[in-house]
């Protein structure tokens, strides 16, 4: 571990920042910095200097023109996280005043709506059901006596929508009605006080508008990559989330080729809560993965040999959300944990928690954000620890007496007024003293050795502050590559240092903008404009996660990059590493460009020269999302009821009471509910059911063999035979048609559970006769008898048989009642009914384990149970 | 429409920076210097605020771009900066250092100098703390040309003295530039800061006159001013003066532990491990093993086999005296807990056996000691010795048995 003989020189002041800024778009450019004595040394005629910043580094040019897809959109349908104009008040008026000052104005009055018509329960609950009948929601007027003790509703609604069309205008006055009616319940209608909804709903627009603004829950990234072993076959693993809430936590194979492939399945964790960071760190030879979800940390061991499933080792829980997890590079087994209250634990796995440090407040100066992070140190006892006012270490063995300041918010730095901390990372794989500090304007480098003065210091420019960042140590002196990825933006920045130890550090070559997964739209085919906008709105959210590696293929070398998004899509590009050339030729996309055509001028399909593998890679996501994107998975699509239709006009203005037609039949109803029977017809007139029409074939008797047996046995076979052959066909008609008759008036009411035999033994009867041939149909019957009938029991002629799984069937099965609801000691009452009703062959008994059954339920069907459907909730924010 | 104008001008000057912002971030210079010359138009109407106005963004741009551009040359390079000095006041020292800066790095020594000496001489109305500051710096940089100005001539004249002759006149030049340096150099080095290059140049100075005391003070000043930050190579500097200046043991060693005191994992621990094992006192010895201990906790020296060495040899040496074995005990009491998992893993046994034998020896001989025989990395290094048919390794699994007893009193 040396230390550079000479470093830049620099001054050192202490206190406060006392440069002002800001967000400098260029500050990054055109700066040496410092420049000190370098290279070969002093015998030379003339010392040769090396400047701190614009010395030549490696060049890297990206293979493809955009970034690739590594993985196929999974399953189920992405959910976005809300934007801005979700919570946002939207009007002329106002934009026109935001314009003027700067500040957002929350939609307050819209959240609080969306909160009253989604929870009503809760929301009005007990006094919405004492007074239901004070309120009239019809349009007809009020007749004297109720007039006393009834509100007419109708006319409030109508105000509020007037209100709802005029919103934003400024001379909206409130309807006198309107105040009154608030004035007059506003103390006591609410089941939650209304002051206090509105604070907590306040306060949680506020938080949702910070996390828009600037989400840290996210730092660190969500995206780990296990390299391949030394000399192994060249297949890594990607950790990453996924899944519709982004709780479940996959392992994937990767074979590093051209593209990236995916290999086999995943190893698939369902977790119970959002991942929000993924942790790696190699230690004699395992890979261990840290997991933080808001108030859970988990750790995994993946062993190193390819194939080798990974084990969960340890879950902890949190009271107060993590914010930082991070894993020990010296220690199998050792991570460090952050809390937002400001406790720092060191967490191993066999020993359990040890807290480090307690202490709400920041370190060097008062500061709001509840964010800490910490990580480990080339001393595998002291761990660093930070705030957004700086960095400090502590040694775990005695973290009360022994810290010092590795980082401060100052002008120890060079800060600029109102710079915040934002990642802080250990880059123990390309020195094992460095430290990398990152904030919203700059980058800094620092060497524990020597603490608060930065070894390197450069703005960056990115437009977000760069929350994800990872090291690829060049080894034997090459340069290190440091990748920094901002979310809102997905802004990727390549940078390259070196030096450390026998040099001072330097900031190598210029830095390089990489592909962002949104950048690909402007090569995809142009679609139509709806799939247009989703897939806009899926390839540019946030980022949330990046992880990187080098790999050597003889003499060629490549960085491979993953970036993850919010939506759970992991997308990839090569860069690939050209020889130093001093007099650079022009690059590709120099070479495509005209000279004075701008990124605007230039026709976007033309450009994706390179997509070859890519762009088949393209059109098979793209496939894949649009299958995603259409249809909604079964378990989350609800039948919903629109709320507008509860009370149109039209339903209101029908008559007030149920009419007598309608009373008889409930009757009816509740009458063979209690019967266990089945109503045949539902016009009231049919309680003798109308006379079938004729059946034309002739119906048989027994079977002529078994006929002809039975006159044997009772020895008057001759007769039989005498019958079977002189007998009128005519009389033998009449004599059936008569039985017949007899057979249908019997069939009158009969019950459930005959029904119910009766069916049974006409399925048994139907497989036995199917070796007899095959049954006749009967033509001339309407089909719809079928559902309003029963078929006669016994007979097969009449019935069809049940040639595919119905309808109703899977109307009936236990896996669709299940997932509408339907409490379990229901489902065989409700099946029992409808199967009578739509009389299909009864249902098997519930089978066991969950086959899913795949049939869907058609639309027609979906009425029926949808009364029992709680009513699905609007993606909304807030609650 | 005024406004409108002035709106529109503002949205399209943004426009321009950001196509400049993104042909720069994707090395396209040819790309960002057509848009800079477009951007120049925005010079025009500069009523921005902003914290970096427009002659600043060109400045930075343009040197950048000129910096890469394939057709770009010095001359032109010069040129330009010319232009940029004269674009704002406030900047014209940071444009000039900035300069200055590029031209060493090409090697334009003496084009340097003058750029320098003329923003030296640079004056206009009342200066804020940051142009002090680079005013400061233009000075001290001067000084450093002149030290090095001034060690050419000290070589020329060292050489004529050996062929036997002595030149007056170059003698008295390079006394001229012994002056101006050090008033300089002086100069930037009593404000807090990291002036390593400075600072040597000076102390090479005052030392080829003699002036031990001052340079001493400049040391001194350089490390122990809690002013400055806490640069290791301040005490380096101190403590490779002392030994310079044939100092005694004892100040070298206080000079040492002030260095060990601040960065335990400095490379000078080495040297100061094995000057304190060759102490007569127990307390230096003692003060020995600690050093090496805390040298070897950080991750840096892992694989570094002189320190394994330093520790076997004086672990070896407790344990054939048997006096002290207190000494080793107190040290494994606060790494018992963790020096196994982080030096002595079955892994590391078989990756240091493979990549570096003499390492694996003295690790082992540790481990052997600390951990008692049974150790995982022992038992593997010994095995794989005597397999190898290593009569040192043969040796080493003889003297870890025989004194296994000692593992038992010090993790008892």
């Amino acid at each position: 571990m040396e230390f550079p003989a000479a470093l830049f020189p620099s001054y050192f002041g202490a206190g406060p920042p006392r440069e002002e800024g800001g967000p400098a778009p260029v500050a990054g450019w055109g700066e040496h910095g410092q420049v000190l004595e370098g290279g070969p040394g002093r015998r030379q005629a003339q010392p040769a200097f090396v400047p701190r910043r614009g010395a030549t580094g490696e060049r890297w040019e990206a293979a493809d023109a955009a970034a690739v897809p590594v993985l196929l959109p999974s399953a189920g349908s992405w959910i976005p996280s809300p934007a801005p104009q979700d919570i946002l008040y939207r009007s002329g008026l106002c934009k026109k005043l935001r314009a003027g000052k700067s500040g957002a104005t929350l939609d307050f009055a819209r959240q609080l709506g969306h909160f009253f018509v989604d929870h009503p329960e809760d929301a009005f609950g007990s006094l919405g059901q004492l007074l239901h009948k004070n309120f009239h929601l019809g349009n007809s007027k009020l007749k004297r006596p109720a007039r006393n003790s009834t509100i007419r509703m109708t006319a409030l609604v109508e105000d509020i929508d007037r209100l709802e069309a005029r919103r934003g205008c400024p001379r909206q006055h409130l309807a006198s009605r309107l105040r009154w009616f608030s004035h007059l319940c506003r103390d006591w209608l609410f089941e939650v006080p209304l002051g206090l909804l509105a604070d907590c709903l306040h306060e949680e627009l506020m938080q949702q508008w910070s996390n828009l603004l600037f989400d840290d829950s996210l730092t660190g990234g969500a995206l780990a990559w296990l390299p391949p072993e030394d000399g192994g076959t060249p297949v890594g693993r990607l950790v990453h989330p996924g899944g519709q809430a982004m709780n479940h936590l996959y392992f994937q194979d990767v074979v590093l080729e051209e593209l990236p492939r995916a290999r086999g399945s995943p190893a698939q964790f369902e977790l119970s809560g959002r991942v929000r960071q993924v942790a790696a760190a190699r230690v004699d030879g395992e890979d261990f993965v840290g997991v933080r979800s808001d108030y859970h940390c988990g750790v995994w061991r993946v062993p190193g040999r390819t194939g080798a499933a990974p084990s969960p080792l340890q879950v902890i829980r949190t009271d107060v959300p993590a914010s930082c997890l991070t894993v020990s590079p010296h220690l199998p087994g050792e991570l460090s944990v952050c809390t937002q209250s400001g406790t720092v634990y060191l967490w191993s796995v066999g020993t359990g928690l040890q807290q480090l440090r307690h202490d709400p407040q920041t370190m060097f100066f008062r500061d709001h954000s509840p964010w800490r992070w910490s990580d480990f140190t080339a001393h595998p006892r002291v761990l660093s620890c930070a705030d957004r006012t700086g960095l400090q270490c502590l040694d775990a063995r005695a973290p009360k007496k022994c810290h010092f300041d590795l980082f401060k918010v100052g002008e120890e730095a060079g800060c600029q007024q109102g710079e915040r901390v934002v990642l802080p990372m250990y880059l123990g794989r390309a020195h094992p003293s460095q430290y990398l500090v990152t904030t919203q304007f700059s980058v800094y480098v620092l060497d524990e050795r020597l603490p608060l003065v930065p070894v390197l210091k450069w703005a960056h420019m990115m437009k977000a502050p760069p929350l994800f960042a990872h090291l690829m140590p060049g080894n034997s002196g090459r340069s290190h590559q440091v990748l920094l990825g901002a979310s809102r933006t997905q802004e990727l920045l390549l940078l390259q240092y070196r030096g450390g130890s026998q040099s001072a550090c330097q900031l190598a070559g210029t830095p390089q903008k990489l592909h962002s997964i949104a950048g690909c739209l402007q090569h995809l085919p142009t679609q139509l404009p709806h799939r247009q906008h989703l897939l806009q709105q899926r390839l540019g959210a946030p980022a949330a996660g990046l992880a990187a590696t080098l790999q050597e293929d003889g003499p060629q070398k490549s960085m491979l990059v993953f970036q993850l998004s919010e939506a759970g899509d992991v997308f990839c590009q090569r860069l690939t590493h050209k020889a130093a050339q001093p007099p650079a030729p022009p690059s590709r996309d120099e070479a495509t460009t005209a000279p004075g055509s701008s990124p605007l001028f230039e026709a976007p399909a033309s450009s994706p020269q390179g997509l070859g593998a890519a762009a088949l890679r393209y059109r098979r996501w793209l496939r894949a999302l649009s299958r995603v994107c259409r249809e909604p998975s079964r378990h989350t699509w609800h039948p919903s009821l629109s709320q507008r239709r509860l009370f149109t006009r039209r339903d209101l203005e029908g008559p007030a009471g149920p009419s007598s037609l309608q009373r008889q039949m409930r009757q009816r109803l509740r009458q063979a509910m209690q019967e266990g029977g089945r109503i045949q017809r539902w016009e009231p007139s049919a309680i003798q059911p109308p006379p079938l029409p004729q059946t034309l074939e002739p119906a048989e008797g027994p079977d002529p063999l078994s006929a002809r047996l039975t006159a044997a046995w009772a020895g008057d076979w001759e007769q039989w035979w005498e019958e079977r052959t002189s007998f009128s066909v005519a009389q033998r008609q009449r004599a059936l048609r008569e039985r017949r008759r007899r057979q249908k008036r019997a069939r009158g009411c009969r019950s459930l559970s005959a029904s119910f035999t009766s069916s049974l033994t006409y399925q048994s009867e139907l497989s036995e006769l199917s070796d007899a041939g095959p049954p006749l149909l009967s033509p001339g019957r309407p089909p719809v008898l079928s559902q309003e009938g029963s078929p006669p029991a016994g007979s097969p002629a009449v019935g069809s048989p049940p040639a595919s799984p119905a309808p109703d069937e899977a109307l009936l099965s236990s896996q669709s009642l299940r997932c509408r609801g339907i409490p379990k000691e229901r489902r065989k009452t409700l099946r029992d009914y409808l199967s009578v009703w739509a009389e299909g062959p009864p249902e098997p008994p519930e089978p066991p384990g969950s086959q899913a059954s795949q049939l869907c339920i058609p639309s027609s069907q979906s009425q029926v149970s949808s009364a029992s459907q709680p009513r699905r909730k609007r993606p909304r924010m807030g609650f | 429409s005024s406004h409108e104008h002035k709106l529109n001008f503002r949205k399209s000057k943004e426009a321009c920076l950001s196509y400049i912002q993104d042909a720069l971030l994707q090395k396209q210079w040819k790309r960002a210097a057509e848009f800079l010359t477009c951007y120049v138009e925005s010079l025009e109407k500069d009523y921005s605020r902003e914290h970096i106005g427009p002659s600043e963004m060109i400045w930075r741009v343009g040197t950048e771009i000129l910096w890469h551009h394939p057709q770009s040359s010095m001359k032109e390079f010069n040129c330009f900066m010319e232009q940029m000095k004269t674009l704002g006041v406030k900047r014209y020292l940071k444009v000039c250092l900035e300069h200055v800066f590029h031209l060493l790095c090409n090697g334009q020594i003496d084009e340097a100098y003058q750029n320098l000496s003329l923003a030296e001489s640079w004056r206009f109305g009342e200066q804020t703390a940051i142009q002090d500051k680079e005013m400061k710096l233009i000075e001290a940089y001067r000084g450093l040309l002149d030290y090095y100005s001034w060690s050419k001539q000290k070589n020329i004249l060292l050489e004529n003295s050996e062929d036997g002759f002595s030149d007056l006149a170059v003698e008295q030049e390079m006394h001229g530039y012994f002056r101006k340096a050090a008033v300089n150099l002086k100069e930037i080095i009593k404000i807090p800061g990291v002036w390593d290059v400075f600072v040597k140049c000076y102390v090479d100075l005052l030392e080829f006159y003699g002036d031990h005391n001052e340079a001493r003070q400049v040391l001194n000043e350089y490390a122990y001013n809690s002013k400055f930050p806490a640069n290791p190579n301040a005490h380096v500097y101190l403590y490779q003066f002392l030994k310079r200046q044939g100092e005694s043991k004892k100040s070298l060693i206080s000079a040492l532990k002030i260095l060990h005191d601040i960065v335990p994992s400095h490379e000078l621990m080495i040297d100061f491990n094995t000057m304190l094992q060759k102490s007569k006192k127990r307390k230096k010895r003692r003060l020995g093993l600690e050093v090496i201990f805390a040298a070897l906790d950080y991750a840096g020296w892992k694989e570094n086999a002189k320190a394994w060495s330093c520790l076997a040899r004086q672990v070896k040496q407790i344990v054939i005296s048997e006096k002290h074995l207190d000494w080793i005990k107190q040290e494994w009491n606060s790494r018992k807990d963790w020096w196994p998992a982080f030096h002595f893993s079955r892994y590391l046994a078989k990756r240091n056996w493979q990549e570096n034998k003499s390492l694996s020896y003295e690790k082992a001989l540790v481990a052997g000691i600390l951990l008692g025989k049974g150790c995982k990395y022992f038992k593997y290094v010994s095995r794989q010795g005597c397999k190898a048919q290593l009569k040192r390794f043969r040796m080493l699994k003889r003297f870890v048995n025989r004194h296994n007893p000692v593992y038992l009193r010090i993790s008892g």
